[in-house]
């Protein structure tokens, strides 16, 4: 596609040295005040995202995945919502302290995203051309409107929409559930964005359009060269597109690595679970192994470690129990765990199949 | 949606029909039109006979319905059982009358109820949303028509106080000083005012709810978000994709409303004396005369099928999903 020039110099290239962030958080936590009390949603989460990159964020539903990325963009509503802290610096700017008008001329430029069920993401009484165009004139006012149908058509067709010159005057009614989240994700890269969230791209719709969907993603994120953030809890999708993951489990960061590194070697029991909890082609196996208990209430969390009521490393030990762990390096500096015997994991290799094409 | 139009209208011809024979057969067997007659011994049985005779009434049902039929699509519903009186122009008049009526009580109520009902949702749980809230709450639970002595109450009060006169308390106009033009209209205006606000009362505390109700869904719906997260400005993330979406539910609401309310407010109607449809309806029963009551029926079913008609289209109009082939 001729249409959208590379925008930034930032070729992913794993062997130059780290290059600065472009997105860094720091210390985020955030809260919701419910009628049960306050629900810590996001608790003191940091991590930083590089340019050209795939970072996987994985956990449970309500592990506060998406609600860290969402409060960004200013996207939580607020009440019952609420910062309480933290750091979110973007292009030289603390995302959390910009204006509301600030944040609105980054929100859909340079930081976009697309959400999780296209089926109801889409406004169904207007054109999914003018949905598109939309995004496109909001932040190029002077552009005219022939151009930004001519542009909505280009993307359209960049995403794989069949027929885009017939499709773009339609409704989102008339289009099938892939093709609306190609017709999002199209939205979401209309301005090039250096960064773009997907939360639970695929997470909506029939196994059999998700992999077509991921080849879209892929292919957006070559032609925008945006640093990716995938919000997911399916492992199989982490291994597919990421490049480095981090796993979230009760508001906060439990692991960090590369890809390769977290499912070779996890080192925090959480993860060990999530990848024991999944079927395996390779073992016939009758019954799957569910990780034992249920996610800690966010209201009143437990003291010391949030994970060890489930945990099988723990065995009861008092230090799990009282002390909660910091993210710590381990083995090597790129791999963080949050686990106070996370050595003992050792030589315990994950159990999910190689990843298959990983990385760029 | 042509092709629609004109189906839906040749669909709604054997409904008529079959309205215009329950309403004959239900009108003609619930009272007997002579009995005031027969109970006057002035008058003879030869000349009840002589009567009867001459209108059919001694006819069978069936057959008096074959008669009304010709007569309503020949002769415009004929004329009346005593003094032969022509139906179709009194009838159209007081359709004038209540379509002026309630055409403004509906576009005020709408555009208030729409107001309320947006900025209620877009400030939530605040003063103005409970406020409100109340507000409509009283309006449900006011009778009309203690509402409507209450405000001529408080026009003649006003009247006799300052010898101020705001509003006029009955009638349509005031054969003194119903000018022409703009007295005319003002003229007009002070007449239906009272009893517009009657009906106001109630029809802006539904739309007010209901616009608050849709409205909210909408505003917590993933488009709206969406349409944040594309970096739009405020205001149009509420006009474009939140009000415009909001609005379709209530326009169902409205239109068949607005059906019903031709039927005439009759209450409002009977105490301000207004010469619409209400009064007209009210005045043919206690004539006990069969005809203007069966054409009234007959123009009212008209109206409402007309209007669910209109709410089709217009809600057609507003969402591209719903098409009609």
């Amino acid at each position: 596609m001729r249409s959208i020039p590379p925008s930034g110099a930032f070729a992913p290239n794993p062997t130059s040295p780290v290059p600065e962030p472009v997105l860094s958080i720091r210390d985020l936590v955030v809260e919701f005040s419910t009628e049960d009390g306050i629900v810590q949603a996001v608790d003191g989460v940091s991590y930083d995202l590089y340019p050209g990159e795939t970072l996987g964020i994985v956990g449970e539903s309500g592990s506060g995945k998406s609600v860290s990325t969402m409060s960004l963009l200013g996207l939580i509503p607020q009440p019952p919502g609420r910062i309480v802290r933290g750091e979110a610096m973007f292009q030289g700017k603390d995302l959390l302290k910009l204006s509301k008008k600030a944040l609105r001329r980054i929100r859909g430029k340079d930081l976009a995203m697309v959400f999780q069920d296209p089926m109801t993401s889409l406004n169904p009484v207007l054109k999914i051309g003018f949905q598109i165009g939309e995004a496109i004139k909001t932040h190029n006012p002077k552009v005219k409107d022939d151009a930004v149908k001519q542009r909505a058509v280009d993307l359209l067709k960049l995403v794989g929409v069949p027929n885009p010159e017939r499709r773009v005057d339609q409704y989102p009614h008339e289009f099938s559930g892939g093709m609306r989240q190609r017709a999002m994700i199209a939205m979401a890269i209309a301005n090039e964005p250096s960064v773009l969230i997907a939360d639970e791209p695929t997470t909506a719709l029939d196994v059999t359009i998700q992999a077509q969907i991921l080849e879209v993603l892929k292919k957006a994120q070559d032609e925008t060269h945006a640093a990716t953030i995938l919000i997911t809890h399916d492992l199989g999708l982490i291994a597919e597109l990421a490049d480095r993951v981090i796993v979230m489990y009760a508001g906060k960061v439990v692991e960090v690595g590369d890809v390769s590194t977290i499912f070779a070697s996890p080192r925090h029991p959480y993860t060990v679970g999530l990848m024991d909890s999944l079927p395996k082609l390779t073992a016939a196996e009758e019954w799957l192994t569910p990780i034992p208990g249920q996610p800690p209430s966010l209201i009143s969390r437990p003291p010391g470690c949030p994970f060890h009521p489930r945990c099988f490393l723990s065995q009861g030990r008092a230090r799990c129990r009282e002390e909660e762990p910091p993210l710590r390096p381990i083995d090597e500096s790129a791999h963080l765990t949050a686990c106070h015997f996370a050595e003992e994991l050792e030589g315990r290799a994950g159990h999910l199949v190689e990843p298959v094409g990983a990385g760029t | 949606m042509l092709t629609y139009i004109i189906r839906r209208l040749l669909y709604s011809i054997p409904v008529l029909v079959a309205t215009s024979f329950l309403i004959f057969t239900f009108v003609s067997i619930t009272g007997d039109p002579l009995g005031r007659l027969r109970s006057n011994p002035n008058i003879t049985a030869e000349q009840i006979h002589s009567i009867e005779h001459s209108k059919n009434l001694d006819k069978p049902v069936i057959v008096r319905y074959g008669y009304w039929i010709r007569d309503a699509v020949t002769k415009q519903f004929g004329t009346t059982l005593f003094g032969n009186r022509k139906i179709w122009p009194d009838l159209r008049r007081v359709m004038g009358h209540t379509l002026q009526f309630i055409l403004s009580a509906i576009i005020i109520s709408a555009i208030l109820g729409i107001a309320i009902g947006v900025y209620s949702a877009l400030r939530q749980y605040s003063l103005f949303d409970y406020t409100a809230t109340t507000l409509s709450f009283v309006g449900f639970a006011t009778p009309v028509f203690w509402l409507a002595l209450m405000l001529q109450v408080l026009m003649v009060q006003i009247f006799l106080k300052w010898n101020v006169r705001v509003f006029y308390t009955s009638g349509l106009s005031s054969s003194v000083n119903a000018g022409h033009g703009f007295h005319f209209l003002l003229d007009r205006v002070q007449h239906l005012a009272l009893p517009v606000i009657a009906l106001c009362a109630l029809s802006t505390a539904t739309y007010s709810r209901f616009m608050r109700a849709s409205m909210l869904e909408v505003l917590n719906s993933d488009y709206v978000r969406t349409a944040r997260a594309k970096g739009l400005i405020e205001r149009r993330v509420i006009m474009r994709h939140a009000f415009r979406n909001a609005l379709i539910p209530l326009i169902t609401v409205i239109a068949i409303d607005f059906g019903a309310l031709f039927a005439g407010a009759i209450v409002t109607e009977t105490i301000f004396t207004l010469d619409g449809m209400g009064f007209y309806f009210v005045n043919s029963l206690f004539a006990s005369d069969p005809y203007p009551v069966m054409a009234w029926l007959m123009v009212v079913a008209t109206m409402v099928i007309i209007f669910n008609l209109i709410a089709d289209i217009l809600y057609g109009v507003f969402d591209p999903r719903i098409r009609y082939e």
